[in-house]
């Protein structure tokens, strides 16, 4: 499965989540699918994305939260799936995109990239329904179990490293403009208050 | 809390237990404990989008692995997150394992540009919501510390 085709297929059953990426191939490869921009790329702290998400989806809990995580960003933050198993958020869906390699540091592999299983290390910590998926067809396939099951579901994405990478963010926005760009479509679709009455 | 703070992210320190035994035990405030600070961070940055006014507790230990992160998230996007740390190391701290943190961690902060201020007396404690509003408006990471005799007399 190719990073594109897979973000096609989630871009497809988006419905209404709000989706935070982690950066790299997985904020890359969403923002390539959909050009959403009242979705959150995160523009450093690799690792936190799931963090992040987990924030936003204490905080509203009424909203599916979708985090794009990659192999490279959770290793980097294993400890998050016990975080977020402790919560058990029932509208977070947590998708990690693995390559097993930090695509967009030339392809370098990732540590014990053949022996490590993420869907048993997201079990073990706590997250009953999680998953590893292979192909477009059986992603295509499971998505509408999986918007219909409760969070927290971990869905582990094996796709293929890809030479055709992409090293610069494409975003044709970036650090405060993404901020305001995504609170103020917090605010527009929640009748929640980000910014406060004088912008802050 | 008058700051209108109802989810706090938290990782022990024993010189804040007791406020995060207090924060577990509040049913008005989210809590969210987690295995490592810097989670703390992005929690908090994640709750700001939704509207909701969050803290991190965590000790001065934890606050100086967070660094990395409050500078690559929230400097770069412009996120304010209000830590509330342990002020350990100290002069009245002889704990042999704080003590680079007491000399290091607010040069450190100084060196971010990210606002810091103490609390070491109970009537101090009211100023706390107007920092939190001044949070806001620096837009990144403040650090709240608590003093040992702060602490030390809000359990007496």
């Amino acid at each position: 499965m190719k990073t594109g085709d897979a973000m096609k297929v989630l871009a497809k059953h988006r419905g209404d989540a709000i989706v935070v990426c982690a950066l790299g191939t997985a904020a890359n490869g969403w923002w390539a699918a959909t050009r959403s921009e009242d979705s959150f790329y995160m523009h450093g702290a690799m690792g936190f994305a799931a963090s992040f998400a987990l924030g936003l989806a204490a905080a509203i809990p009424r909203a599916p939260v979708w985090v794009l995580n990659s192999d490279g960003s959770l290793c980097m933050n294993l400890g998050c799936l016990l975080t977020e198993a402790g919560q058990q958020p029932g509208n977070l869906k947590h998708f990690v995109v693995d390559n097993q390699c930090y695509q967009t540091v030339s392809n370098m592999p990732m540590v014990n990239r053949d022996g490590a299983d993420y869907a048993a290390i997201a079990r073990g910590a706590g997250i009953a329904r999680a998953i590893s998926i292979d192909t477009v067809h059986d992603l295509d396939r499971r998505m509408p179990e999986i918007n219909a099951a409760p969070g927290p579901y971990f869905i582990h994405l094996r796709v293929e490293a890809e030479d055709d990478y992409q090293r610069p963010p494409p975003f044709s926005y970036e650090g405060p403009e993404m901020k305001y760009r995504f609170g103020r479509a917090m605010e527009k679709r929640f009748g929640i208050e980000v910014f406060g009455p004088t912008g802050f | 809390m008058k700051a209108g703070v109802s989810l706090a992210a938290t990782l022990p320190d024993d010189w804040v237990n007791g406020l995060i035994r207090r924060v577990a035990q509040d049913n008005a405030i989210r809590h969210i404990p987690v295995g490592r600070e810097a989670e703390t961070i992005a929690i908090c940055a994640g709750a700001f989008f939704g509207g909701v006014r969050a803290v991190a507790i965590i000790g001065n230990t934890g606050l100086l692995t967070c660094t990395g992160e409050m500078a690559t998230l929230c400097l770069r996007h412009a996120i304010p997150v209000f830590c509330i740390v342990s002020a350990r190391g100290s002069i009245d701290d002889h704990m042999v394992y704080q003590e680079v943190q007491g000399r290091r961690t607010i040069p450190l902060l100084q060196a971010y540009d990210f606002p810091y201020r103490v609390i070491d007396r109970e009537d101090e404690i009211e100023t706390i919501p107007d920092a939190y509003q001044w949070h806001r408006l620096q837009k990144r990471p403040f650090a709240l510390f608590l003093t040992k005799n702060l602490l030390r007399s809000r359990r007496a």
